[in-house]
């Protein structure tokens, strides 16, 4: 059994190398990473460990999207490693070593644990890129009441505001006034009866020379 | 009979001449005649045309005004009765005014409302329906050209296509409007209490501006490219009289607003002190406002210069595969010599998409006008920390100038209409239903004709007309006498000189090279929006357009023969009547 195992690690192995030297298959997908850009003082060097880990998410993300399939890190055959951090992979498949999946079935499945595959390595859609894989942009945000509309309504509110309590407020003014020189008079003319009121019951006009001037020199 | 109102104090007087004379032109005009005559040297002329022309048709459009107590119709009517077409020329070219100017203040607050997102809408492409990238127009064009070309005004190709309003604009619109309004519906009572704030706000901001601008990454960069004289721009005739332009437009000299302000004056103020201020303020603002301006730029042009090393350099990266921090910004130019000459194939593969990145060329890109304030700098502020805060503090200042001047610019026409009974609220309809055709899709190419006609040409004749009619028609002798009736001394011989001969002179000359320019520049031609492109193209205007930029001119400047001639024949008619002997002088068929 270990043997079986061992023999079959030989085989991938020596077909991955048989595949690196050979031309880039039209499955292949380019990658590149830069972890400086995306990272800055906190950037991790890029080594084998580092290469396992992107077979291992890869392969993860093949398992998710087709489930029951068993795929492994052997699967996953890597090429060209430049220092640059780009390189080139392709699939292998299951049940024939020799035989490449799919470009679309790696998409799919790229594209749906694109999120987990980025996180593996603290990095980003743009950081991280799959040549020929666009990223799925997140839906704006769109909000019921734009919020611009929100200032709108409340600047419009307070100058229609503004402009009601300036109108009106000289014709509430005005009205008072118009009252107040009537109170005066009343007042006055109260106590000039209450003192007529007093004497001989009044008869014949009032009169109103005195207050009238009053309500002239008021004007 | 009705007194007339007066400012409360002489202060809310020269607040109100600051807020409508310092307006937007000092924000986004200036700096940019700085930055193509020459950057410091530009101030000579600036400063000399200042104190040949600026300051004393200042000083003479406020004599008028306090003198006769009138509206620009009716005081120049009491000056020369044939010369009332003056005031009427005045009140029209400002009606023209009003009409657009009311859209800037549109946009501001389109973009003040915008900027209490978390994201400033300008700041990124929006995601096409696909999400699988921005939108194509966007990318070809810069997110803040797409916002102001495409949300904000939603363009058409050309002035021959037209669409439908844009809602957002004409709400914008009508707010503004109704704030507009709202100062002037107690005339000089609300007017005086509003310049307060309007007038010295916009100083707060910039003040506030400045010391972020001088603080910005590659502010000194902008500072000194526009302080560094280049004296040789002094021999150029367009920096002088790009110069003298300027200051007579900055000023607001014509539009009657100035005789509107000082008519509410007591009789007795000193407005020969208020000149000298507010015109002296009104320069200092612009030199200021443009040292601001260049800190800004500088800020942009570095950011886009870092941008297109980084671009640069991810595509050699990308390209030759190299390691990531062998090729940083500061080698970029050294690395692609040594990868010319060890890959030349290679690299002239992608010689093509190599950008030449070069910090004076980018500093060079001098904008005016629209363009700089709301696509320049909100560019520049979408790159500082806390963009929100800085979006919201500049549109408000542009809205605070604008509205400023509006109040000027409505008060003209509100002040001689008074004296015929016309309602303020009428007027403010009347310009807002007008100016709704402004928010059309085509409305924006509108906008540029009477940016460009409706008050340039008219303006020019009418200062004309006034400083010819005050010093010779009028008489110097008399307008001497009426200043020392109203300040206790006569005017010196500087501003009698001024009157008489320098600015006459200046703007004679004036007037003939804007038409001898208008002549030679061929057919009148306009930047349209080319949305496949996505940036502008020239297009000539077609034959309803340049027929239309002719009413414009004409329009205004017809007023003062047309009602002279009408004078003429009035009086004529009058003499008729008095002396029914000379039948042939019936002049009333005419």
């Amino acid at each position: 059994m270990l043997g079986k195992i061992f023999f079959l690690l030989c085989l991938s192995s020596a077909w991955a190398e048989d595949l690196c030297s050979k031309a880039v298959p039209p499955e292949a997908y380019y990658v590149r990473l830069s972890i400086k850009t995306a990272l800055g003082d906190k950037a991790y060097v890029w080594n084998d460990n580092e290469m396992f880990l992107f077979q291992a998410t890869l392969a993860f993300a093949m398992r998710s999207q087709f489930s029951g399939q068993e795929y492994n890190v052997s699967n996953i055959v890597v090429c060209d490693e430049t220092p640059r951090v780009s390189f080139w992979f392709v699939v292998t498949s299951l049940e024939d070593p020799s035989r490449l999946v799919s470009r679309g079935d790696v998409e799919q499945a790229v594209r749906k644990s694109r999120n987990r595959i980025n996180s593996a390595f603290l990095l980003t859609d743009q950081t991280l890129e799959f040549i020929g894989i666009t990223p799925t942009l997140a839906a704006p945000v769109a909000p019921n009441t734009p919020p611009w509309l929100i200032v709108f309504g409340v600047v419009m509110g307070a100058v229609f505001a503004g402009i009601l309590v300036l109108l009106v407020l000289p014709l509430i003014q005005k009205k008072r006034k118009k009252n107040q020189p009537m109170e005066d008079e009343d007042s006055d003319e109260e106590t000039q009866v209450k003192t007529a009121e007093n004497g001989p019951e009044r008869s014949g006009v009032y009169n109103m020379s005195f207050s009238d001037d009053d309500k002239f020199t008021q004007m | 009979m009705e007194k007339r109102p007066n400012w409360e104090s002489p202060i809310q007087f020269v607040l109100a001449c600051v807020s409508y004379a310092v307006g937007l032109g000092n924000v986004w005009r200036f700096p940019y005649l700085c930055q193509m005559h020459g950057g410091g040297g530009f101030l000579i002329p600036y400063l000399i045309m200042l104190l040949l022309e600026g300051v004393p048709l200042f000083y003479l459009e406020l004599a008028i005004g306090q003198k006769m107590s009138r509206g620009s119709i009716g005081a120049w009517t009491a000056i020369s009765p044939y010369l009332g077409g003056v005031g009427l020329a005045s009140v029209v070219t400002s009606l023209y005014l009003c009409l657009y100017y009311n859209i800037i203040n549109a946009w501001s607050f389109w973009y003040l409302f915008h900027s209490f997102q978390s994201v400033l809408p300008w700041a990124e492409c929006p995601i096409n329906s696909n999400r699988t990238g921005p939108i194509e127009e966007c990318e070809r064009a810069t997110p803040t050209q797409y916002f102001f070309f495409r949300e904000t005004l939603n363009i058409s190709p050309s002035i021959e296509e037209n669409g439908g309003i844009h809602t957002g604009q004409a709400m914008c619109l009508l707010l503004a409007w109704m704030i507009t309004y709202l100062f002037i519906v107690r005339g000089v009572k609300s007017t005086g209490k509003v310049v307060y704030f309007t007038a010295t706000f916009p100083y707060v901001v910039l003040f506030i501006y400045l010391i972020r601008g001088i603080t910005l990454q590659g502010a000194f960069n902008g500072i000194k490219y526009m302080f560094i004289p280049k004296m040789e721009q002094l021999a150029n005739p367009n920096t002088w009289i790009n110069a003298a332009t300027q200051i007579f437009f900055s000023l607001g000299l014509g539009f009657g607003s100035l005789i509107a302000f000082a008519s509410y004056n007591h009789y007795n103020n000193n407005f020969e002190r208020q000149a000298i201020i507010v015109s002296m303020i009104n320069s200092g603002t612009s030199i200021f406002a443009s040292i601001v301006t260049f800190a800004i730029y500088g800020f942009k042009a570095t950011v886009n210069y870092e941008n297109c090393l980084e671009r640069v350099r991810l595509l050699l990266l990308n390209t030759f595969n190299i390691a990531e921090d062998s090729i940083t910004n500061d080698n970029v130019f050294t690395w692609i010599e040594k990868l010319n000459t060890t890959y030349p194939v290679q690299f002239a593969e992608i010689e093509n998409q190599l950008e030449a990145c070069d910090l004076e060329s980018e500093l060079n890109t001098a904008v005016e006008g629209a363009g700089l304030a709301f696509i320049v700098y909100s560019e520049a502020i979408k790159n500082m920390p806390l963009p929100q805060l800085w979006s919201v503090l500049y549109f408000f200042m542009l809205l605070l100038l604008g509205m400023g001047s509006m109040l000027g610019n409505v008060t003209a026409i509100i002040t001689p209409l008074r004296d015929f009974k016309v309602l303020n609220g009428v007027v403010c309809l009347f310009c807002m239903l007008v100016g709704l055709s402004f928010t059309t899709t085509s409305g924006n190419y509108w906008f540029t004709i009477f940016n460009d006609y409706a008050a340039t040409f008219s303006l020019l004749f009418v200062v004309l007309i006034e400083v010819i009619t005050v010093s010779y028609i009028y008489g110097i002798r008399r307008f001497e006498k009426d200043i020392e009736d109203m300040l206790g001394h006569r005017p010196n011989w500087y501003w009698k000189i001024m009157w008489t001969i320098t600015s006459p002179l200046l703007l004679i000359f004036l007037f003939v090279t804007y038409i001898v320019n208008y002549i030679r520049g061929g057919t009148p031609t306009y930047q349209a929006w080319d949305k496949e492109l996505g940036k502008t193209v020239v297009k000539e205007y077609p034959i309803f357009g340049q027929i239309f930029i002719g009413l414009l001119l004409v329009s205004s400047v017809s007023c003062v023969p047309l009602t002279a001639l009408y004078v003429y024949c009035q009086k004529r008619k009058r003499g008729n009547h008095l002396k029914r002997a000379a039948p042939w002088l019936n002049c009333g068929t005419l």
